[in-house]
């Protein structure tokens, strides 16, 4: 019962927070830009691949940015104006509210993780004038953008500063990451480059669900440090 | 009932409160005092379950904060500003309120008229004025009809009109048997609204008491209050933590 409310309050923020939908829209505005400069880069063959899938989801590397700042701004926007005060005046079972605001956020960021991963690839298709052959990595890039934005909200719960959480879960996903990825043979057990064997398994040495696996370990490893810490500071 | 015993906090090595204790009773007006930086925001902090304290025991009927079952129909806090987004709408920051403790829509139409802020609902709180924020804070406050009302500085960044306007909301609510504890470092707009009086300064409760006592021989509420927090020299600037 009182779990539900929680859950009812948290969804209540997220989808009254303009953010909320400017990111979303942003984020798929974005996606679709870069779908056809990608669609068009392979129909002139500069492109290392024409399968509709591939093409259709290259984009994803960088429209992730986008689901990492829906996490991190479902948890941050609580230290704006001193809500953090009425959201733990109204919820003082601290862990259940926060663990409330990761599902809440969840459900937001599923459809528009589907619906981002779909539309990339429908489109790649009307460009190239081509079918997809499967689907399975479209499932894939929605787990994966889904796990991506969770470790938003648990990074934006530790952090508290929006820039600060955004600036850190983007160097590391952009810089570090990568950087790591092409010289540590451990380094397909971190979070992006298991994350991304998930729909894009030619590069790693993880299958899809092997990389789904490590991507939740991560994640849920990641939101138990937030709830901890949340439990214990001072607000 | 408030109940405030032996409560330590200490932050980054110093300590802020040492070891204070007081009581805030159903059916008056308790009046927290002190300079700014005395400890007042700290205590209440701690009574509302947003700071842990050192040690001691800071509880409202019996229990901590934090195991309320109840929150909001328990304890109304208000605490320095609007408590809000500035993106939300007010109405939208009171629907969410209100989804975290199962009350219905109405209510929060209810609370909107209650404060005065119907007419400014659907505007965000950015573009609110002080004073709207600290009546939209009071309507959040007000949601669950709690039987104790917390104000921290509540008089701060009111018109003279919104000042008479929450005095007589603090009577009526202690008329109705409910419990109001609020801090203040206005002297003057207080003597008026208290009933029992607690001073705070540096840390350590200096004098407790009805208003008749703690005023005693001085001639003001006022005068009482700077014998014993030893001058106003730190009585300037304002806001409070």
């Amino acid at each position: 019962m009182t779990a539900a409310r929680a859950l009812a309050a948290e969804l209540s923020k997220l989808l009254s927070l303009p953010a909320t939908w400017l990111t979303i829209a942003g984020t798929l505005a974005a996606n679709l830009l870069l779908a056809v400069a990608f669609a068009q880069a392979a129909l002139r063959g500069t492109a290392a691949t024409r399968d509709v899938v591939d093409v259709g989801l290259a984009s994803i590397g960088y429209a992730q940015a986008g689901f990492v700042v829906l996490g991190v701004l479902a948890a941050c926007s609580e230290y704006i104006g001193g809500q953090i005060r009425t959201t733990l005046a109204a919820m003082p079972h601290r862990a259940r509210q926060l663990a409330a605001k990761h599902l809440a956020t969840a459900i937001v960021a599923l459809p528009a993780a589907a619906l981002t991963a779909f539309c990339g690839v429908a489109l790649t298709a009307l460009v190239l004038g081509d079918t997809p052959a499967t689907f399975g990595p479209i499932l894939g890039v929605t787990g994966y953008l889904l796990l991506t934005t969770l470790i938003g909200v648990a990074a934006g719960a530790l952090a508290r500063r929006t820039l600060v959480a955004v600036a850190v879960l983007l160097g590391y996903f952009f810089v570090a990451g990568p950087l790591l990825r092409d010289n540590l043979d451990l380094a397909k057990y971190l979070p992006d480059t298991a994350g991304a064997a998930m729909w894009f398994p030619a590069g790693g040495a993880l299958t899809p669900a092997q990389g789904a696996l490590v991507l939740t370990a991560w994640t849920a490893a990641l939101i138990a440090v937030a709830l901890a810490g949340h439990h214990r500071r001072d607000a | 009932m408030v109940t405030i015993d032996g409560l330590v906090k200490r932050r980054g090595g110093r300590e802020i409160l040492s070891g204070i204790g007081f009581s805030a009773r159903p059916g008056r007006v308790t009046g927290f005092l002190g300079p700014n930086g005395a400890g007042k925001s700290s205590t209440l902090r701690v009574l509302l379950g947003l700071d842990r304290a050192t040690a001691g025991t800071a509880l409202i009927d019996g229990v901590p904060y934090a195991r309320l079952r109840d929150p909001l129909g328990t304890v109304g806090a208000v605490l320095d500003g609007s408590g809000a987004h500035r993106a939300r709408t007010g109405r939208a920051h009171l629907r969410w309120v209100a989804r975290s403790a199962g009350l219905p829509r109405a209510r929060v139409d209810e609370v909107l008229e209650l404060v005065g802020l119907t007419h400014a609902a659907a505007k965000r709180v950015g573009t609110y004025s002080l004073g709207m924020g600290r009546r939209l804070a009071m309507a959040t406050a007000l949601l669950g009809d709690p039987a104790v009302l917390i104000l921290d500085e509540p008089v701060n960044g009111l018109d003279p009109e919104g000042i008479r306007w929450i005095r007589t909301l603090l009577r009526e609510r202690a008329a109705t048997g409910r419990t109001v504890l609020l801090s203040s470092h206005l002297m003057g707009e207080l003597a008026e609204t208290v009933d029992d009086v607690v001073v705070i300064d540096a840390g350590r409760i200096v004098a407790d008491g009805t208003l008749g006592e703690v005023t005693g021989a001085h001639r003001t509420l006022e005068d009482a209050f700077f014998a014993l927090t030893g001058g106003g020299s730190r009585l300037t600037g304002g806001g409070a933590r």
